[in-house]
């Protein structure tokens, strides 16, 4: 039986990594969990133990990578981790692949999902993990990946690339796992600095170190530059960070005016300056230098933000009185009022599929993070306070909403979706955190 | 005592100012300080000039009429020196959002700026920035703290 068994794993795990290769891929292209739909599904899921044999539980790395692929699923939103002890007879297998896995005591615990990891090498000596994700009630696998050359210092990275391509098989989008996001923390009354970290807090690092503030930072869409705004006691600029020469350079415009730089999809930069007398949307080219006016007004114009297409821009203007929220289609030039509702709407932010706009309304409760849809005009109040809820940032996977709140006290980033729901803590070590936003390093060759 | 001189000196060019107009009161107020020390009239004109704070209302940033006769002083002795430099610097209340209200404070230091220019001083004389919410005078969560937060002060960078 023991020796069947050990066949049947060789010839499973063979033709498993002849499908995979070198890369992850689910077995089914079907979305099982609409994120973006009005009812939001919840889904849930039962982690077994990772494994390095038949019934023989990892301890060391495997655990490791077990608690970190737990941590990562417990930030999304549609996800309901079912507890271990709520499984009867146990998390631990004596197989991790269909065949031989007992998914009845994972019905009875109520878990849709079920995912098992075995990792030979996972007591210690690194090497190669298969993952693999059923349905309980029908036994059928929903994902199966091969993730070689797992060592101690990459089940971090390993846990985001499974979470990751579970995420895309469950939903058609798993770039939560893959973004990182630019913030900014105060180091001082002056000095405020950008720092870059993982939407589950991992690699948080300080990526500028300059005297003065920085504020609105922006991801080029190829993840080599951030861009920021930057001011000290008598300028303005532009800050450029390099990350393939860990450099910052400082670019000053004549006004003396940067504010809310963001990148473009043609890796184009778009930033408020006041070049011409008030404070206007201008593009600048791939040197930084000013090309053209995207828009201007003679009031304020500030704050652009785009879609993945790059053909609409929302950006905040007070053309109409007090600060509200538009829209420019660049397909057609024309221009449109969003935001109808209160007296003080700023920092939109577009949803890269281009179909909803969140922003800031100042309510009588304090700034709150509104989302309306751009076709319907419907709005959505998507966070609830206490204090100061602003800076909204929406992920690549147009699901994801990062902003900025002092609902504890000091202003901390927090997570929510496109639909609300209960805001969850980045976190980022000591010192305020602002500006949120979301880019993706090109991983490694 | 010596703020006593200068509380005098201030008063003379004040005076000064008031009497006459264009040319003759330039004139004027030099001979009246050059009588003095030169270097206490030119320090009485930096406090001066540094002294007199802009405030505006909330979501706004055109000059009050209150201030114009404030800002005639301060451009007449810049210039009577020409050598002051000052650097305009836009302000604004913590309830706003930080792009919008840098925004806001460029538009409140242009204002001034603008208007300076325009009662003869020269360009070369002023620059301008705005530190948007980032730089309270008085911490505070009242309408008291919020509108003496919302200004233009005026900082000398060169005399």
């Amino acid at each position: 039986m023991r020796c069947r068994l050990n066949w049947l794993n060789w010839l499973s795990a063979a033709v498993l990594m002849l499908c995979c290769a070198f890369a992850a891929v689910p077995v089914r292209a079907v979305t099982l969990v609409d994120i973006y739909g009005p009812g939001q599904n919840m889904v849930n899921m039962a982690l077994a133990s990772p494994l390095t044999g038949p019934g023989k539980a990892a301890t060391g790395l495997g655990r490791e990578l077990g608690a970190a692929m737990e941590g990562n699923l417990g930030f999304l939103p549609f996800m309901r981790l079912t507890p271990p002890a709520a499984v009867l007879g146990g998390t631990v297998l004596d197989a991790w692949q269909g065949a031989g896995v007992d998914f009845k005591r994972f019905q009875i615990a109520g878990a849709d999902l079920l995912l098992t990891a075995y990792w030979p090498g996972g007591d210690g000596r690194g090497g190669e993990v298969e993952i693999r994700l059923f349905e309980t009630f029908s036994g059928k696998p929903v994902f199966s990946g091969v993730y070689k050359g797992v060592t101690g210092t990459s089940v971090p990275a390993t846990a985001d690339r499974i979470c990751a391509d579970i995420m895309e098989s469950l939903t058609g989008s798993g770039d939560f796992f893959r973004s990182t996001l630019a913030f900014v923390k105060t180091a001082g009354s002056k000095k405020r600095d950008v720092w870059l970290v993982s939407p589950t807090g991992k690699g948080l690092h300080q990526i500028t170190n300059i005297s003065g503030t920085a504020l609105s930072p922006s991801w080029s869409p190829d993840g080599r530059y951030v861009v920021f705004s930057h001011m000290d006691d008598s300028s303005h600029a532009l800050g450029v960070w390099d990350r393939s020469r860990n450099r910052v350079q400082r670019i000053r415009f004549p006004g003396n005016t940067v504010i809310g730089p963001v990148f473009m999809p043609d890796n184009k930069v778009a930033v408020a300056l006041s070049t011409n007398g008030y404070p206007n949307i201008f593009l600048l080219d791939h040197k930084f230098q000013r090309e053209r006016v995207l828009e201007q007004s003679p009031g304020i114009d500030v704050s652009p933000s785009f879609d993945a297409t790059g053909t609409k821009m929302a950006f905040t203007s007070s053309r109409m009185g007090g600060p509200q929220i538009f829209i420019k289609d660049f397909s057609t030039g024309q221009v449109r009022r969003v935001s109808m509702n209160g007296g003080y709407n700023t920092e939109p932010a577009l949803s890269p599929d281009g179909t909803l706009v969140a922003f800031t309304r100042l309510t009588p409760q304090g700034h709150r993070i509104f989302v309306q849809d751009l076709v319907t005009g419907i709005e959505r109040q998507v966070s609830f306070g206490p204090g100061r809820d602003e800076q909204p940032s929406f992920a690549p996977d147009s699901y994801f909403i990062a902003f900025a709140s002092n609902r504890s006290g000091q202003h901390r980033i927090y997570l929510t979706t496109r639909h609300g729901g209960e805001p969850r803590m980045v976190p980022t070590g000591g010192g305020a955190a602002t500006f949120p936003r979301w880019g993706k390093i090109p991983e490694e060759k | 005592m010596k703020s006593l001189k200068t509380l005098g000196l201030v008063m003379v060019m004040a005076l000064a100012l008031g009497l006459g107009a264009g040319c003759s009161k330039k004139t004027e107020m030099q001979t009246s300080t050059s009588t003095e020390d030169p270097a206490a009239a030119l320090n009485a004109a930096v406090q001066t000039i540094t002294d007199g704070i802009v405030y505006f209302d909330y979501d706004k940033y055109d000059v009050k009429s209150e201030y114009t006769g404030m800002l005639q002083q301060k451009a007449e002795l810049m210039k009577a020196y020409p050598d002051i430099r000052v650097r305009i610097e836009g302000n604004c209340d913590e309830r706003g959002t930080q792009e919008y209200n840098l925004a806001l404070g460029e538009r409140r230091a242009r204002a001034v700026y603008d208007y300076m220019v325009m009662l003869g001083v020269n360009p070369d004389q002023l620059e301008m920035i705005s530190y948007g919410k980032e730089r309270p005078a008085v911490s505070g969560d009242s309408e008291e703290a919020w509108a003496l937060n919302r200004r233009d002060n005026f900082n000398v960078i060169a005399r």
